[in-house]
């Protein structure tokens, strides 16, 4: 072996080394410091007290980011799967196809604040929705929607043509090929790529600064209040300096916990229904 | 009723993509309207050259200049940038060219899950574990542009290993069997061959990369420290994405500040969209030639 293979493995075996290792520091790091704050009255009740984070817990952080999360995947998930279905199976317009692209690029490519700012000015002033759960959703929605297209789309163009085809050849009505045929045969994939948009979306502060997440606030009962949000909430307790550093840790548990739950499942998911056409 | 539901799903389909479609367009174009009515008061040149930012008039006169925000922007993003690739490259070489396929299904759904943190955690840990660090290396607050920079290479990892190892994957398949046929032994082959083969490919999805990192907001904007400095690797900077963040609270509606974070938000979307663009024309020209 020359000197330049030498290098090559020493580098590649270094740098996957160093990426396992800060994966594990983040989880071990935030894991550590915040279990000792989790207790079942931190998880259980609302905040209390004068100052954010001093007494009480999150459970209104909880749910919020809950409440953003659901009417965000929902708004997003369903065009992004729609429009998926029309590029790769209806569009016929190869022209249209590319515009298509070219706009959900744009899109994915705006910095989610200047969303968050969108959000703002359209939802919350100009159609005067207020700050709450749905204009911030609306934004969320926004944000992932190409995230969702892109997962959906990659996993509809990996179904063999030979499927919808077949089913096409049969005279099965479009609608019944894609419920029957389309839908069932990439049913993992399709759910790993909305819960990681999900994810994404219960991450994001930026877009709901402005529009629906707020300091202090209930568990939302309708769309149109404001909420806490898990994000937010770390940020503020951030922004206040020493004293709430503690429950900082609290809080970045339990975003942590949520995002290393939700991946693994689907890693179990998309593993066990993982190309059901190879093996049958 | 077979027919009627067809015809009431086709519609569903084409009425959802088209409230899509619209939507997101209409996104771009609200934003637009909203930072166009600035260069009425504010000259472009002005605007994007100008250094000083001084949005509230306090006897000095109102100013908007994002220069700095601009290169703060710029600043951060390519360190992160360079960062993310050294290590990057270096893990997908390992996963494409020494790992069995059972180590590399066991090994992508965990580096996934880097992709999966909230950017406040990122923020966050990059708080308490490289401001001390810092501090310590004789930084006076501890917030940088490396710093800073650091954090957004480990948030771009999970893109930049996805991307570039499925490049390699093919230029494996493709060039390594014949190579080791020749006596080249696989390692020789890897940084002589795969590297080389993929680098165009692996050079289209770092600059998607950038995209991501030029509008991340959070993380960064918790650890560069924001003043408004011309930026140096390890003195304060402010990214557009921050100035935004940071302000919009404060903006009057309608107010030129107002008009001029719009503005801001959408000098970084041109900014971005001209690097997609160029990134798109480099691919079709690539194709074209008949490259990977």
């Amino acid at each position: 072996m020359r000197i330049r293979g030498l290098l090559a493995r020493i580098w590649a075996g270094l740098s996957i080394l160093l990426v396992l290792a800060v994966i594990l520091f983040l989880f071990v790091f935030i894991f550590l410091r915040g279990g000792s704050v989790i207790t079942w009255d931190f998880l259980s009740q609302p905040p209390s007290g004068a100052v954010l984070g001093e007494e009480g817990g999150i459970l209104p952080a909880i749910t919020g980011s809950l409440a953003f999360t659901l009417t965000a995947t929902v708004l997003g998930g369903l065009p992004a799967i729609a429009t998926a279905l029309y590029l790769v199976f209806f569009c016929k317009s190869r022209r249209l196809g590319s515009l298509i692209h070219t706009i959900l690029q744009c899109i994915s490519g705006i910095p989610s604040i200047v969303l968050g700012l969108f959000a703002y000015s359209f939802f919350v002033r100009d159609l005067n929705w207020g700050r709450c759960v749905l204009s911030a959703s609306m934004a969320l929605a926004i944000m992932i929607l190409p995230f969702i297209e892109i997962h959906a789309e990659k996993a509809f163009r990996e179904i063999p043509r030979g499927f919808v085809e077949s089913s096409q050849a049969l005279g099965c009505a479009p609608y019944y090929t894609v419920f029957h045929v389309v839908l069932p045969s990439c049913r993992g994939e399709l759910i790993s790529g909305i819960l990681l948009g999900a994810c994404y979306a219960m991450g994001a502060t930026a877009p709901m600064i402005f529009t629906g997440a707020v300091a202090f606030a209930t568990s939302p009962k309708s769309l149109m209040q404001p909420a806490m949000a898990l994000p937010l909430h770390l940020y503020l307790l951030i922004a206040q300096g020493t004293t709430s550093l503690d429950r900082a840790y609290g809080t970045a548990f339990v975003m942590m916990a949520l995002i290393l739950v939700s991946n693994l499942l689907v890693m179990i998911y998309t593993e066990r229904s993982h190309r059901r056409w190879i093996q049958r | 009723m077979a027919k009627t539901a067809n015809r009431f799903f086709m519609l569903l389909i084409g009425s959802l993509t088209v409230l899509a479609i619209l939507s997101l367009a209409f996104v771009i174009w609200f934003v637009a309207k909203e930072a166009l009515p600035l260069f009425r008061e504010v000259s472009p040149a002005a605007f994007f050259l100008g250094t000083r930012w001084m949005p509230v008039d306090f006897g000095n006169g109102m100013s908007f200049g994002i220069f700095n925000f601009i290169m703060g922007t710029l600043a951060v993003s390519l360190t992160g940038m360079i960062l993310a690739l050294l290590v990057g490259l270096g893990a997908s070489l390992y996963l494409s060219c020494a790992a069995t396929q059972r180590v590399r299904t066991l090994l992508y759904p965990v580096i996934d899950l880097l992709a999966g943190i909230p950017s406040v955690v990122y923020g966050f840990v990059g708080l308490m574990v490289l401001k001390p660090v810092f501090i310590r290396a004789g930084v006076k607050t501890g917030l940088c542009v490396l710093a800073a920079g650091i954090v957004l290479a480990v948030m771009l990892l999970p893109y930049l290993i996805s991307a570039s190892s499925e490049t390699m994957l093919k230029a494996r398949a493709r060039c390594l069997p014949p190579a080791m046929a020749l006596g080249i032994s696989r390692w020789d082959a890897a940084a002589g061959i795969v590297l080389p083969a993929s680098a165009r490919n692996i050079l289209m999805s770092a600059g998607l990369a950038v995209g991501r990192a030029m509008g991340e907001t959070m993380a960064v904007m918790m650890v560069m420290g924001n003043a408004n400095l011309f930026p140096k690797l390890l003195g304060k900077g402010e990214s557009i994405a921050a100035l935004i963040a940071l302000e919009m609270g404060t903006a009057v509606a309608d107010s030129t500040h107002y008009h001029a974070l719009y503005a801001a938000g959408f000098a970084l979307m041109i900014l971005l969209f001209v690097i997609n663009l160029g990134i798109s024309a480099l691919r079709s020209r690539l194709l074209r030639r008949g490259g990977i």
